[in-house]
């Protein structure tokens, strides 16, 4: 009977670290925490990518998706608004000053425009908000504001959230991301000691995987619900209803030739491709009773090509 | 633009995403669906009486009509815009007539 109970122990004990080790890689076993920028670029860093992929590295690094918490500048600015005005003019928010920013308020833009934030301590997001307000102040000389901008520039939308990290949308269905691993197409191994496997994300060519940032409108899931995009609700619930079936990956990369350059409005290209625009003039004398009025009657007829409704905001 | 509704409650637009949830009204370009835009432009053209007859004179009988379509970023037409359409047309009005 002991020597049964022994064994039994063993089996469980064996099943236990099986278990443990399985689920050591991923991201829902993830303990460790980045405590500062530097430690959650280094989390993930995939310059590593480069060697093999310079090509589309050198589109990504052309995209705002390299500097999604800089952007063209406004996004570090409504990153210090939304701590000034909006954070700190709430009565419940708990924060009265900008070192009081946590991880669960700058979450609020984090969700879409640095979501590996939720693997970080308060201590990272104080210093987001600290170079968001030393890049917002006038009075900041401009060595400092380049300081800030090159701190701010360190964390983005880079290969491992699309390729891994926000590779799986149903992850009870596909499994949780591996640390080890990077999806897109293919099953195989993958020449990065960094990231040796390589597995095929279900939704790598599907529109929810940029859907997931790109907005179905407030943010319902956080405590003080935010809105910014709202893309992806009106692909789903206008573009499709009309008939449309092509998907973001469609015409931002594929169509466009933009690559991991992935634009929106400022690519001309895309923008002129996204609406037809015919234009009718003629003129006419209009008669204003016993005066006549010339006047020149202009049509202009718009169709959007888009996925979505144009503009968003 | 979809008009973001402040706080998700009201008659007021919000501004920055810490504020907006929902919309008020959308004056966007939905996807797949024919809009048509109108505009009358007078015209440079003096208006007078004479013998208790109004009289037309019209100043220049040709007129040239350029449509732009833009995106402007920040709502306004002079920062950060891009011009995504742009299309000339020549109008006329006849000379003479009764």
């Amino acid at each position: 009977m002991k020597v049964f109970r022994l064994v039994a122990l063993f089996a469980f004990l064996a099943l236990l670290c099986t278990v443990l080790l399985a689920g050591q890689n991923t991201y829902a076993a993830e303990a460790k925490k980045a405590t500062s920028i530097d430690e959650l670029a280094k989390m993930y860093d995939s310059t590593g990518c480069k060697g093999c992929h310079e090509a589309i590295y050198k589109e990504w690094e052309q995209s705002i998706h390299s500097r999604s918490i800089f952007g063209t500048g406004r996004t570090a600015a409504t990153i210090k608004t939304t701590v000034a005005v909006g954070l700190m003019g709430m009565q419940y928010s708990g924060v009265k000053k900008p070192e009081d920013v946590q991880v669960k308020h700058l979450m609020m833009c984090a969700k879409c425009h640095l979501p590996q934030l939720a693997e970080a301590t308060d201590a990272v997001a104080k210093e987001i908000v600290k170079n968001a307000y030393v890049y917002s102040d006038p009075k900041a000389t401009d060595e400092a504001k380049d300081k800030a901008i090159v701190q701010l520039s360190k964390v983005n939308i880079n290969c491992l959230i699309c390729h891994q990290r926000n590779a799986i949308t149903h992850k009870w269905v596909d499994g949780f991301p591996a640390k080890d691993t990077v999806y897109g197409f293919k099953n195989g191994e993958h020449a990065d000691p960094a990231h040796p496997k390589m597995k095929e994300s279900k939704i790598m060519d599907e529109s929810i995987l940029c859907g997931q940032c790109h907005g179905l409108g407030p943010n319902l899931e956080l405590e003080e619900p935010t809105q910014c995009a709202t893309l992806y609700g009106s692909h789903l619930f206008s573009y499709v209803p009309e008939g449309g079936h092509e998907k973001c990956q469609d015409c931002h990369m594929k169509k466009s030739k933009l690559g991991h350059n992935i634009q929106s409005y400022r690519d001309t290209g895309l923008g002129k491709s996204a609406v037809d625009f015919k234009v009718e003039a003629f003129g006419y004398q209009w008669r204003d009773g016993s005066r006549m009025v010339p006047q020149a009657s202009v049509k202009v007829e718009m169709i959007n090509r888009a996925g979505h409704a144009i503009p968003d905001g | 633009m979809p008009i973001p509704q402040q706080l998700a409650r009201g008659d007021k637009m919000g501004r920055g995403p810490y504020e907006k949830s929902g919309i008020l009204r959308d004056t966007s370009l939905p996807p797949n669906r024919l809009v048509i835009e109108s505009f009358d432009i007078p015209f440079p053209a003096e208006f007078t009486k004479q013998d208790g007859k109004n009289i037309t004179t019209i100043l220049d009988y040709d007129m040239t009509v350029t449509v732009e379509l833009m995106y402007e970023p920040f709502g306004t037409n002079d920062t950060d815009t891009f011009t995504w359409q742009k299309v000339t047309k020549k109008v006329s009005i006849e000379k003479g007539g009764v």
